[in-house]
């Protein structure tokens, strides 16, 4: 909302200092956003918050300046010469939808000449951002900048039968607004008619058909007052926002009807010529008395800490247009004005004393919550997590959530959540895979020339849940869920994303090309800071992974954890000429474990001896055979082992390969003597024969 | 005479004619054999194949029946060593035969010996770098050349700054909750006072979501952390003490300042006697915690419809101090967040009694704090990926 310093001191004694003005309407919530010079004037840029209609106007500002500086505030005068003729045998006004309407008041001015307005009021509306029609409608808008409340001029020569209406627009009824769109209107959608048409869009917008025109010699004044939420609806879904639709959604003030209208009237015949009819016909069905509000002392010092306000209360809310009694010591009643709808209860009353005082005169006090010695495991979880991941190098990325789903299903099988109103195809649906996004990460940064990348992102997939009841009621059945409940079914993972070598060339280091097993290895590493029993691995044919080059960590049958390098298929789409390592992992599920126990195992004070054993393993027996068939033997002077080298199949010997397992031999009471190691050792092996491995001669 | 000579010759071409000389060349046998194993275990093998290479070359000189070290001794030191001294020999033969089938042994049957003793391969190369006989001197490397580095990895910028953020308010005994990012409208509006028939709904611009099954705007991908408030109350009641941190979305045209999708932080505190006292002591309290200590406070009058009064707070300019400069746009102050108390009708629908509790509330971006940390001119960089920015964290 603009406003003018001039227009301003027409209705109160502002300071001189625009400045100080600007800052001390802000300091009481009208907000100051700009001050700018304008020929002979200032205009200040005021951002009004939507539940104070009131500040959109010269009227409203000046209120809570003049309740601020204590001055008195000003009306602006309207001189009504009014000729015999009575207006209401010049037309006839009748509200059928009073729900809707509940104010009418109109008047008619005769024999004017329309035309451009003097300088004066189209450099004044100019300033305000407001163009210049002809004079009757710039009276119209001048007395909305003025005092707030939206009229309408109609050429009552076009309203037939000189009769108004104010009704709900029959189905599929048909106005051509003033905008030059020919509208089709729904029956809940509110029109002002004459006796066989809908001749404008109330609270909205005029019609053609009657707008003024340099014909008209007489105008018919509207000054309502609409059903917010109907306006709000009706504008809405026509796409429509005018002054006026802008104002009546946020709540018009009712009392101010009759009074811009005859402030308009008397404009009009001064700019316009012409004579206004004798009396001011006001249909008002609606008129309701406002409901006084309690308000106590101790409301305002519990809801501020001070009860220094309290003597406030009796200067300050009349000033700002309330009405006060005093109910006792300590409390009052007080009935708001008809101009603040955004007042209703009692601590909207405790704001506007404290506005008013200011915010930074009240109390400060720190008061930490009581102590709770209930202790926040998934923050210690997840910060054990991330400090693993940022140790084995790698960075957090925190890509949008948002993706196309075309690609999203290039990743899953799961369905997407579909954004009905998306800025773009790009971005239209929530994810049900980590995995788009990570790979366009890593193809962005691979395209700009980094070929070596790490990339984690700790963020939630989304899908819809599987059987959500097509007939519960969905807008009441969504409301009535309670706080535990999800409308989707969102989870937490942890994907990674890998690519390129062990680090960059350098004079020390050759580095090599990341694997399988550099991937695995990590998810190895960070499920070791939780303690999973039995964690158990098995391969895994899924969409974006590469056959044979994938597999998965389970707890029972819960998946913990799935990784493979991109399906190659998949890479060429996004251009990627490098192998490429994704992960995910079930952040739901592997936060129910607990950490890793940190719980102290002495341990031997004896020496150990390793071993290596080469041995031809046949083709068929996985390493994790004989990881099983070891750990069977618990053979406890075996303290640890693996493995250390593999030669690949057939190069020793067909359909073996060769496996140096590497075994480190250990007892907690004793020195372990040669021949114990040599026996140990041929347990291993003879447990081993049986997988058909044999040492190699 | 080395090894090798010494044993294609007899213990009388030795002059070996007493134990004393007997005993001390097979101790010298002993020691090079010793020698050669441990040369093999902290010897640079590259690999393992290597190494297994070089312990069989290992078992061949010492233990092979032709040509074999320990058989050369047999045939030359045992078998013609004079009477007297034969079975003193021929217990010296057997320790050292015995001695030599560890190595035969270990290799076939008990492994190979890797580590007889504790100390790695490494340390073992140290520690006879350290042995004066040993002493070759170093050839010097360029000790100004880079080291080998491991990389770390980083945090997300905005993942720091909702750390500190969140561990200023834990030190207050508050505690972290999270909420659905696919929310109701109920609790996303309507609970919080934003009826769909008051213009405030439009302060938000709203992403909807279709979900199967239920009707067209009845969901959203919430606007606000603010949702969280609500469901709090409904799980926790009062007293409640709470961070809330988390993903927001707002249809809004991606530029330098907004972002489809981005980060808020509420806070909320509902107990007996909370004043708009309360609200400014613990948000001076963040701020100087956050920005320094000389940070001062601003509250203004505002409007949230889920709070009353509500209030924008401001902070003294942390580039200028307050004196004006180009980041407070002259003005001193920077407004970073806005807040309030909790409006009863909220505690209400969150199942508190509002006549025995009050409370109230804060929400700010966590990505325009780690602007404003950071210097960070452009929000979509958080959400780019681009390595360049995320290794400067």
């Amino acid at each position: 909302m603009k406003i003018s310093l001039n227009m301003l001191r027409e209705f109160v004694s502002a300071p001189a200092d625009v400045k100080r003005l600007a800052s001390d309407l802000t300091r009481i919530g009208v907000n100051v956003e700009s001050v700018r010079e304008q020929e002979d004037d200032w205009i200040l840029d005021i951002e009004v918050t939507s539940n104070r209609p009131d500040c959109l106007s010269h009227l409203g500002v000046a209120r809570e300046a003049a309740a601020f500086y204590r001055k008195a505030l000003r009306m602006p005068g309207a001189h009504l010469a009014e000729s015999d003729i009575r207006a209401k045998d010049a037309v006839g006004i009748a509200i059928a939808d009073t729900d809707l309407c509940r104010r009418y008041c109109g008047r008619v001015v005769e024999g004017v000449h329309v035309g451009p307005s003097p300088d004066w009021l189209r450099r004044r509306l100019e300033a305000l951002g407001v163009r210049s029609i002809n004079n009757v409608a710039d009276v119209t808008n001048y007395a909305l900048m003025e005092l707030g409340h939206p009229l309408h001029a109609f050429d009552l020569d076009c309203i037939r039968q000189h009769r108004i209406i104010v009704r709900r627009a029959k189905p599929g009824e048909k106005l051509g607004t003033l905008d030059g769109v020919d509208r089709t209107l729904e029956a809940d959608q509110l029109v002002i008619a004459d006796a066989e048409r809908a001749v404008a869009l109330a609270g909205i917008m005029g019609g053609e058909e009657s707008e003024i025109s340099n014909s008209t010699r007489r105008v018919l004044l509207e000054s309502a007052w609409f059903a917010p939420a109907s306006i709000r609806r009706t504008a809405k879904k026509l796409g429509m926002r005018t002054e006026a639709s802008y104002r009546f959604e946020r709540g018009a003030d009712i009392e101010m009807a009759p009074v811009a209208l005859d402030r308009a009237a008397a404009l009009i015949a001064e700019l316009a010529g012409g004579e206004i009819l004798r009396g001011s016909l006001d249909v008002y069905p609606g008129k309701k008395s406002r409901a006084a509000i309690e308000l106590r002392e101790t409301e305002i010092r519990r809801i501020l800490g001070s009860a220094l306000l309290a003597g406030k209360v009796e200067r300050l809310l009349p000033a700002l247009g309330f009405r006060v009694t005093r109910r006792g010591k300590t409390a009052w009643r007080v009935t708001p004005p008809s101009f603040r709808p955004d007042v209703s209860g009692e601590v909207d009353l405790v704001e506007e004393v404290a506005r008013h005082y200011g915010y930074d005169r009240l109390p400060s006090r720190l008061r930490s919550a009581p102590p709770s010695i209930e202790r926040d495991s998934r923050r210690a979880k997840e910060s054990e997590l991330t400090a693993g991941l940022v140790a084995i190098g790698f960075r957090e990325i925190i890509p949008p959530a948002m993706v196309d789903p075309e690609e999203n299903a290039r990743f899953t099988a799961q369905p997407p959540v579909a954004i009905e109103n998306p800025l773009s195809q790009e971005a239209s649906a929530m994810r049900s895979s980590a995995m788009p996004s990570m790979v366009a990460a890593l193809a962005r940064n691979l395209d700009r020339g980094r070929h070596d990348l790490a990339f984690f992102e700790i963020g939630k997939v989304y899908t819809p849940w599987p059987n959500m009841p097509a007939s519960s009621g969905p807008s009441a059945g969504l409301a009535s869920l309670r706080h535990s409940e999800t409308l989707a079914d969102e989870r937490r993972v942890l994907a990674l994303g890998l690519t390129g070598s062990t680090g960059s060339a350098g004079v020390h280091d050759k580095p090599r090309e990341l694997g399988f097993f550099d991937l695995k290895g990590h998810i190895e590493t960070l499920l070791g800071v939780f303690d999973i029993r039995p964690l158990r691995f098995e391969s895994l044919a899924a969409r974006p992974y590469e056959p044979n080059l994938a597999g998965r960590f389970l707890h029972g049958n819960e998946a913990l954890a799935e990784f493979g390098e991109l399906r190659q298929a998949l890479a060429a789409q996004y251009k990627l000429r490098q192998r490429v390592w994704l992960a995910e992992i079930y952040l739901d599920a592997l936060m129910r474990h607990p950490l890793r126990p940190r719980v102290f195992r002495a341990f031997s004070k004896f020496p150990s001896a390793e071993r290596d054993f080469s041995l031809l393993v046949p083709e068929e027996v996985t390493y994790e055979h004989l990881d099983q068939m070891i750990q069977g033997l618990a053979r406890n002077e075996i303290r640890g082992y693996g493995p250390v080298e593999r030669l690949p199949e057939g190069k020793i010997e067909k359909g073996y390969y060769s496996l140096l397992l590497r075994v480190t031999f250990q007892s907690a009471e004793r020195t372990l003597t040669s021949e114990e190691v040599s026996d140990a050792s041929r347990e291993l092996i003879s447990a081993l024969a049986e997988l058909g491995v044999r040492l190699r001669a | 005479m080395n090894i090798e000579e010494k044993i294609q010759r007899t213990l009388a071409e030795l002059g070996a004619d007493n134990a004393e000389i007997v005993q001390a060349l097979f101790a010298e046998v002993r020691a090079a054999m010793e020698a050669e194993r441990q040369g093999l275990i902290s010897g640079g093998a590259a690999n393992d194949a290597e190494r297994q290479k070089a312990c069989r070359a290992l078992r061949d000189r010492w233990l092979a029946r032709k040509n074999g070290i320990i058989s050369a001794i047999d045939e030359h030191w045992l078998k013609p060593s004079p009477r007297e001294l034969k079975p003193l020999v021929g217990r010296a033969f057997n320790e050292l035969r015995q001695a030599g089938a560890e190595l035969e042994v270990s290799q076939l049957a008990s492994g190979v010996p890797i580590k007889p003793d504790h100390r790695s391969a490494a340390q073992a190369g140290e520690a006879t770098q350290v042995q004066p006989a040993s002493a070759d001197p170093v050839a010097a490397p360029d000790l100004t050349l880079p080291g080998a580095h491991r990389a770390l990895g980083s945090l997300h910028p905005v993942t720091q700054v909702l750390r500190e953020i969140e561990g200023i308010f834990l030190e207050l005994g508050y505690r972290t909750e999270t909420g659905p990012e696919i929310e109701s409208v109920y609790y996303n509006f309507d609970a919080l006072n934003i009826p769909e028939t008051h213009p405030a709904r439009d302060d938000w611009d709203t992403l909807y979501v279709k979900l199967p099954g239920s009707k067209d705007n009845a969901a959203v991908l919430r606007t606000h952390t603010s949702p969280v408030q609500i469901r709090a109350m409904e799980k926790y009641g009062a007293p409640l003490y709470l961070i809330v941190p988390g993903k927001v979305y707002r249809h809004d045209n991606p530029d330098a300042s907004h972002a489809t999708m981005f980060h808020q932080v509420e806070g909320l505190a509902v107990d007996r006697d909370i004043s708009f006292a309360d609200l400014k002591g613990t948000l001076d309290f963040f701020v100087k915690k956050f920005f320094g200590s000389g940070t001062r406070t601003r509250f203004q009058p505002s409007f949230f419809p889920f709070t009353e009064p509500s209030a924008e707070m401001a902070v003294s300019c942390w580039a200028c101090g307050g004196k004006g400069c180009g980041v407070c746009k002259q003005s001193g102050w920077v407004e970073i967040m806005g807040c309030g108390m909790v409006h009863p009708f909220v505690l209400k629908n969150g199942g508190i009694n509002p006549k025995r509790y009050s409370g109230w509330a804060f929400g700010f971006g966590a990505d325009r704090m780690a602007m404003i940390r950071y210097g960070v001119t452009d929000i979509q960089l958080f959400y780019q990926s681009d390595v360049r920015f995320l290794e400067q964290f």
